[in-house]
């Protein structure tokens, strides 16, 4: 029998792994997070502008325009609901299917999904003509009528299934850290830090009984959350799927946008984790490279399944007989926009196959490099879906081109700012890994572990 | 402790509801006396227990008075009702007045629209015998100019220096200014520049006023149709602008004459041309030989190309092959017309294949008394196609020169001249010059400002400040059209009254009135006893016409010729003499020719400050707020030049640069350039928009040449962003990227005969299968039908749209950027090669789907369909998510990008706002718009129909687009109405859906074009790339 690769490295007791995790929160930064803190908040602040000036003068500072009327925000907004999924997926399916590997990176994974979410959720909002108004997506008892929203419209379904969504992860995520919150609490020996922890510990006590709530509870919502990853991603595909334009009129996306999504995710979850480790040496005994090995399995499935998607969506529109339906994919790929279609293609399906070496899915540097490929693949695939099928559809006098401005750029980069913002703050003021979900599979203590 | 016992006994309650209560324990009787401290009957300070009620209102009070001091709401703008109302205007109801409007020597009956004393909107007069209901995009546009914010306030004088250049203008009065005018006119040598004049009361005070003065009447039209009068008078002795009786014609030949887009009576023409255009037996057909793609070549059934100098020689052939080959006429025998021809031998063949003569000689034959020959601009073709029409037995018939023929065109490039060299030889002292601008549009434009200076005092009356008025002394306001009394005379017999329809917005004064002034002072022969234009104008209808004063001013016009224009007329005789004109002049053709053309939204510049004209997209090339070199894509690619990059034009040694566009159909030698842009002072919005180009014309002999002018082009390394509003143009083939673009059911085309054997020919109807049987409509149900054979592609729509509904012009940079707000365009179509393609034009606005993709998709329900069948767009409740324009397969909706009074001030300066309707919601930014089949004027007849207890005739609602259109090819009514029009006219196989396919159920439904020709385009030659697109893409956009 092979024997299985530890989950944590170096021989940690039980007390090594509560103060190697507890350090960040509990020592001040160095200048390298500072920096690190500064110019993400730097970019945030940029964002904020770029969105200031775009709610103060209209939507049209943005490259978007007739027949292009969703661009950059929509194609980001889809973008970072994707990276989310991960988060849903590890700290959800992969407890359900016990996978233990899971149990160092579900913390940050399931972070990654709640600030992914928050920074998606803001472009749906900013990207209306009267961001001010879009309160009115959400159906509430009014006084015009009353008058309801229509629920026909996927982009109903899309704030139901986002607001849901962000909802249950937050409470996830919150419910996952109590017994460690309850840990840093134990640990404070300032008055005020002891209170804020306590209180979010929501008086923890580490009993039996409450252990026993605990996992019940987490399970329960691990169920929750498990048809969630199958369905945000459905439902925001339908935003396209649902619409009749040729190259967003197709019944794949539901199942090809979920693959895309966990691809994405995993692929973020690649790169903060390998960021992860070099900054913070002593993480790398818990995420090890059994760990990354195992994203970079899922991100090479996963990629193969786009892959196929992106092959049979070619197909279909062949097979369908549609001329415009074949123009509109023969167009995607050859046409004005090709280059990016090329872009996806190239970062999705064949980068990531170079994971079928293990030293490739092994090492850091080139996972790392991949990782940020998919990134990069994944939102030129939304780019690909969202505007070359918009630049030209039915009637060609209505043709046209889409040319992003400043504040195209600023809104991609600047919700990187917003991300890692709240991301860096998170690192140190909350356990990055879960404490105790990482003891129990500790070797300490384990006969076995010696004898067998 | 009994006597505490005691004391409380005493004070405690005799009902207790608690040991606390009987106890008076101080705690719960605080607690007892707050138990209703929030009812308002309570009083006290309430010291101790928080605020109290009034102390929290006044608190809250000043908070709220804090809070607000910081954001100042806008200032209060108080509106004031009429103290004694007058008894025509009834608040929110429209008033409607007949009118006239004159656009160079175009002329029109209009109906102007007001509310509350503002004219707002302009229909054309459906009872006017010249353009009937239809309009041209500048007339629908003409009701801005009057809100032009450059319009002259008040009587000014220019103080010039000793240079002659003005510094100072200074205000003066009426009294004063006529009184000096009066003073240097008794001086004598005095001119009067108009232009046509068409109004047969100015010309009777001008004629008045010259008498009394002795000044000399110069007449000088900007864009001059000299060559067709001077040719009449050379071959028929008449200098007149005849009539074209297209309706009588079965065979129209056009050689280089765009008589749909700017010559003559545009408006009309195309009227009486669709009149024949009902696809069957006895329908026209249309053969253009042009140099240009024009409006005109764009529906030609068959067109060819040739040079701009081939004109004539085109026209000699076809005499040729007539009178020698087929020895058709008495002058068959000719032989001084045998030597002219001799002497065109070499250039008749050069210009197009002798198969080509004989057929088009044989048509030609086949429809004689029933065809007409139009010539190009300039003489030798004009005296060709004469002498053509004279052998065909068209003079009198489809040629009216006597019954009813044009009034204006008389202004000539000569008088011009005479007038600069009368200035120059000291021979003219005054010059007083009314509404045209020399000094913007003359050929010779820096001449004539030379000349105008050495005047002793030069007297500008117009309605703006222009180039020339800069140059004048005096500068006197005259009325808007729409201001002021008159009357025109556009066609001989046809008498249209002018009325105003608003208190003269400024103080200014018509032209005839500041005659009549000017005379009075200067006591000046019979004028001076002359009371007002108005009684003149009334005069003429009551006495002259024996009509009934308020019937013409009901009607609008008196036509006295309605029987005389339909009967034919005798034939002239043709003066062979005049050929010698036309003879050939050895002059080697150059390497490239240029033709300086009116272009349809600018034509001579006048109305340029007029931001709708700016932003009209020109109905062939679709470019917007530029003047552009048309090149043909062949010259484009052997000269290397891209769509956008700005060239260098020369003409011997004048020069202008000016960026390229590339232009399917254009002759590979032919380079085009558009007239009436680059004012420079027009105002802040025509302002150095595009060049001037004019002063690239040459004049020989008096008259000014515009076309086959010879040219050198250099292309330059820079390039300009074009406003084009429609990149793409092909409806099947390939992309430039070599894409195929498959087969599109876009615009229909059948041939005649195809026509003929099968009505719905090369429609392709999609059996689609639905399992909702759909929504009854039980009231009305409106649609709307667009007949693609009558739509001609003028784009008159477009701007009668903009005016109805208050579309907000976006600018030059907006429109680079895809953000025009139109909601209907007018898509033009290239079918067959770039180098010799059709044009197909179709108007596309919302089509009120049944199934709308539009409404299933928006969130918060701001797009609904109505139980009528249109699709309704509530603007207060978008929120500007866009999904719906993404998921409309027409592309027809348009959103507010911007807030663009902010983001363009200079195209919503004030006054500008009058001219909007107040029956249509002027739309915020952020939201989205598009076409309400004027739900407006839906509402106002069912209003009118409730009241009268009855449903709304058919007929009764007619769209702004409708309304407009020329050629009556835009029909609204009710479709669940068996006897309405549209019904009716729904009937007819020719019928389709766009996009049916997509079974959208739309409520607008197109006919097939008919060309009345043997092969279309579309299916004689395999499609072949087209090249002109990958210069358009890259050009269209940013560079």
């Amino acid at each position: 029998m092979i024997a299985r690769q530890p989950l944590v490295l170096g021989n940690k007791s039980l007390k090594d792994v509560t103060d190697d995790i507890c350090r960040l929160v509990e020592t001040w930064p160095g200048g390298k997070y500072y920096a690190a803190l500064l110019s993400a908040k730097g970019l945030f602040l940029f964002y904020l502008c770029i969105q200031g000036m775009i709610v103060a003068f209209g939507m049209g500072m943005q490259g978007i325009s007739h027949p292009v009327m969703w661009g950059t925000d929509i194609i980001t907004f889809v973008f970072w609901i994707g990276i989310g999924h991960a988060g849903t997926l590890i700290s959800a399916i992969l407890f359900l299917f016990r996978q233990k590997w899971r149990t160092a990176i579900a913390r940050s994974a399931e972070a990654m999904t709640v600030f992914a979410v928050m920074t998606a959720g803001l472009f749906p909002i900013l990207h209306t003509g009267r961001p001010w108004l879009a309160y009115w997506l959400l159906p509430y008892p009014n006084q015009r009528g009353p008058l309801w929203v229509n629920f026909r419209s996927p982009l109903v379904w899309d704030v139901f299934a986002v607001s849901t969504y962000a909802t249950v992860s937050m409470v996830f995520w919150y419910i996952g850290l109590v017994p460690d919150l309850a840990t840093i609490r134990d640990r404070a020996k300032n008055i005020w830090r002891k209170r804020i922890y306590g209180a979010l510990s929501l008086g923890w006590r580490g009993t039996a009984r409450n252990w026993n709530h605990y996992e019940m509870v987490y399970m329960l919502l691990a169920g929750l959350s498990t048809p969630l990853v199958l369905s945000v991603h459905s439902i925001v595909s339908f935003d396209f799927a649902v619409a009749q334009l040729p190259g967003w009129h197709t019944t794949i996306f539901p199942p090809y946008f979920v693959a895309g999504a966990i691809f994405s995710g995993f692929g973020m979850v690649v790169t903060l984790m390998c960021i992860m480790r070099e900054v913070i040496p002593s993480f790398k005994d818990y995420v090890t490279l059994h760990h990354m090995e195992n994203m970079n399995k899922i991100i090479m499935t996963t990629s193969m399944m786009v892959g196929y998607a992106y092959a049979s969506e070619f197909f279909v529109a062949w097979y369908s007989g549609n001329p415009i339906e074949q123009f509109i994919f023969v167009n995607r790929a050859f046409g004005p926009f090709g280059w990016s279609y090329w872009i996806m293609v190239t970062c999705n399906v064949f980068i990531p196959q170079l994971f079928w070496f293990k030293k490739i899915r092994s090492t850091i540097v080139p996972m790392f490099i991949i990782s940020i490929f998919v990134n990069i693949g994944m939102w030129f695939e939304r780019f690909v879906i969202v505007v070359t099928s918009l630049h030209r559809d039915f009637l060609p006098s209505s043709w046209g081109m889409w040319h992003p401005t400043l504040y195209d750029t600023g809104a991609i980069f600047g919700s990187f700012g917003m991300f890692f913002f709240i991301f860096l703050i998170y690192v140190r003021l909350l356990p990055v890994i879960s404490i105790a979900e990482v003891k129990p599979v500790l070797n300490v203590g384990k006969s076995g572990a010696h004898h067998g | 402790m009994t006597t505490t016992e005691n004391s409380l006994k005493n004070k405690s309650p005799k009902y207790w509801l608690s040991l606390e209560q009987w106890r008076q324990d101080p705690d719960f009787q605080r607690l007892a006396e707050q138990e209703f401290s929030n009812s308002p009957l309570r009083e006290d300070s309430g010291s101790e227990g928080g605020w109290a009620r009034r102390e929290f209102l006044k608190l809250m009070g000043a908070s709220m008075a804090l809070a607000s001091f910081g954001c100042v709401r806008r200032p209060a703008q108080a509106i004031v009702p009429y103290v004694k109302r007058p008894k025509e205007i009834v608040e929110g109801i429209a008033n409607y007045y007949a009118s006239s409007f004159v656009d160079g020597g175009e002329t029109f009956g209009v109906v102007v629209t007001t509310r509350e004393g503002r004219p707002i909107h302009v229909t054309g007069n459906s009872s006017h015998p010249i353009n009937g209901s239809g309009l041209s995009a500048r007339a629908h546009a003409h009701v801005l100019s009057l809100y032009d914010p450059a319009r002259l306030t008040g009587p000014t004088k220019n103080l010039q220096n000793e240079k002659k250049t003005n510094h100072d203008t200074v205000e003066v009065t009426y009294e004063k200014a006529d009184q000096e005018i009066a003073d240097q006119i008794r001086k004598g040598k005095v001119a009067i520049l108009t232009g046509s004049i068409v109004s047969p009361t100015d010309a009777e005070i001008v004629a008045d006023f010259a008498k009394g003065t002795g000044a000399h009447v110069y007449t000088w039209d900007a864009i001059s149709h000299e060559h067709y009068v001077d040719a009449q008078e050379h071959c028929y002795g008449q200098a007149v602008a005849p009539r074209l009786a297209l309706e009588k014609a079965k065979l129209v030949l056009a050689v280089n004459c765009d008589f749909m887009g700017t010559w003559l009576q545009p408006t009309q023409q195309m009227r009486d041309f669709s009149k024949g255009r009902k696809p069957g037996d006895g329908m026209n057909r249309l053969i253009v030989i042009e140099s240009l793609l024009t409006l005109t070549g764009s529906n030609a059934d068959t067109r060819y190309r040739i040079r701009p100098t081939q004109s004539t020689a085109v026209l000699m052939g076809l005499i040729q092959e007539l009178l020698v080959n087929k020895k058709t006429s008495s002058y068959a025998g000719d032989t001084s017309v045998h030597a002219i021809l001799k002497n065109y031998e070499n250039e008749i063949k050069a210009a197009l294949p002798e198969a080509a003569y004989a057929k088009i000689a044989e048509e030609l034959l086949a429809h004689k008394g029933q065809s007409l020959v139009l010539g190009g601009n300039d003489v030798s073709s004009q005296i060709a196609a004469n002498f053509l029409n004279s052998i065909l037995g068209n003079d009198g018939v489809t040629v009216d020169s006597r019954r009813s023929p044009n009034m204006g065109f008389q202004g000539k490039n000569r008088n011009l001249q005479a007038l600069i060299d009368g200035l120059n030889k000291g021979e003219i002292k005054t010059v007083i010059i009314n509404n045209v601008n020399p000094a913007y549009a003359a050929a010779d434009k820096t001449g004539f400002v030379e000349a105008l200076r050495k005047a002793e005092m030069a007297i500008y009356v117009g309605r703006c400040k222009n180039e020339t008025g800069k140059y004048c002394d005096f500068v006197l306001p005259d009325h808007h059209p729409m201001e002021g009394w008159g009357d025109v005379e556009g066609q001989k017999g046809v008498f249209s009254v002018r009325q105003p329809t608003i208190e003269p917005l400024y103080n200014s004064r018509s032209f005839g009135d500041t005659l009549i002034a000017v005379a009075k002072v200067g006591n000046f022969g019979a004028l001076a006893k002359a009371d007002s234009v108005y009684t003149f104008v009334k005069n003429r209808f009551e006495t002259k016409l024996h009509t009934n004063w308020t019937h013409a001013l009901q009607e609008g016009v008196v036509d006295t010729v309605t029987a005389a224009r339909a009967a034919n007329d005798s034939a002239r005789p043709f003066r062979v003499a005049a050929l010698q004109m036309a003879a050939h002049k050895a002059t080697p053709h150059a390497d490239l020719e240029l033709v300086l053309y009116p272009s349809i939204g600018l034509r001579d510049g006048s109305m340029a400050n007029v931001p709708w004209l700016q932003e009209f997209p020109d109905p062939i090339t679709k470019i917007c707020w530029d003047n552009t070199l048309i090149v043909s894509p062949k010259l484009a690619q052997d000269r290397k030049i891209c769509e956008g990059q700005m060239v260098r034009v020369k003409v011997g040694d004048k020069s202008v640069t000016v960026p390229a566009h590339i232009q399917p159909g254009l002759h590979d030698s032919t380079i085009g350039l558009a007239l009436g842009y680059g004012r420079t002072d027009a105002g802040q919005v025509a302002n150095n928009v595009g060049v001037n180009a004019v002063h690239l014309s040459v004049v020989r002999d008096g008259g000014v040449e515009t076309s086959g002018l010879p040219v050198m082009i250099e292309p330059t390394k820079s390039y300009e962003t074009l406003a084009n509003t429609q990149v793409y143009s092909a409806m099947s083939g390939k992309t430039r990227e070599g894409i195929d673009m498959g087969h599109r059911q876009i615009v229909v085309e059948a041939t005649l005969e195809q026509y003929k054997k099968d009505p719905s020919a090369n429609i392709e109807r999609e059996k689609i299968v639905s399992a909702w049987s759909g929504f009854s409509y039980t009231g009305y149900k409106w649609g709307m039908s667009v007949d693609l054979n009558l739509c001609t592609g003028c784009s008159a729509c477009v701007i009668a749209c903009q005016s109805e509904n208050n579309i907000a012009t976006v600018g030059k940079k907006y429109v680079s950027q895809g953000r025009e707000m139109f909601w209907v365009r007018v898509d033009r179509y290239y079918v067959g090669t770039p180098d010799e393609p059709d044009a197909v034009h179709i108007p596309v606005m919302c089509q009120h789907c049944d199934n709308a993709p539009c409404e299933t998709v928006c969130p918060v329900a701001a797009t609904v369909h109505s139980p009528e069948g249109t699709n309704d767009m509530i603007y207060n409740r978008c929120v500007g998510t866009r999904y719906c324009s993404n998921n409309c397969p027409y592309k027809v909706r348009r959103f507010n990008w911007f807030n663009y009074p902010r983001m363009t001030p200079e195209l919503h300066a004030s006054p500008m706002h009058m001219q909007l309707n107040p029956e249509v919601t002027v739309r915020e930014r952020g939201v989205m718009e598009k076409c309400t089949f004027c739900t407006q004027r839906i509402h106002q007849a069912k209003n009118q129909a409730k009241l009268e207890d009855r449903k709304v005739h058919d007929g009764e609602i007619q769209t702004a687009c409708q309304s407009s259109c020329p050629t009556n090819a835009i029909v609204f009514g009710d479709l669940n109405d068996p006897k309405s029009k549209l019904s009716q006219m729904l009937a007819e196989p020719r019928y389709y859906g766009l996009l049916e396919e997509l079974n959208t159920r739309p409520a607008v439904q197109y006919a097939s074009k008919i060309r009345n020709t043997d092969v279309l385009k579309s299916e004689e030659s395999p499609h072949k790339e087209k090249h002109h697109e990958k210069h358009e893409e890259k050009g269209g956009h940013h560079v």
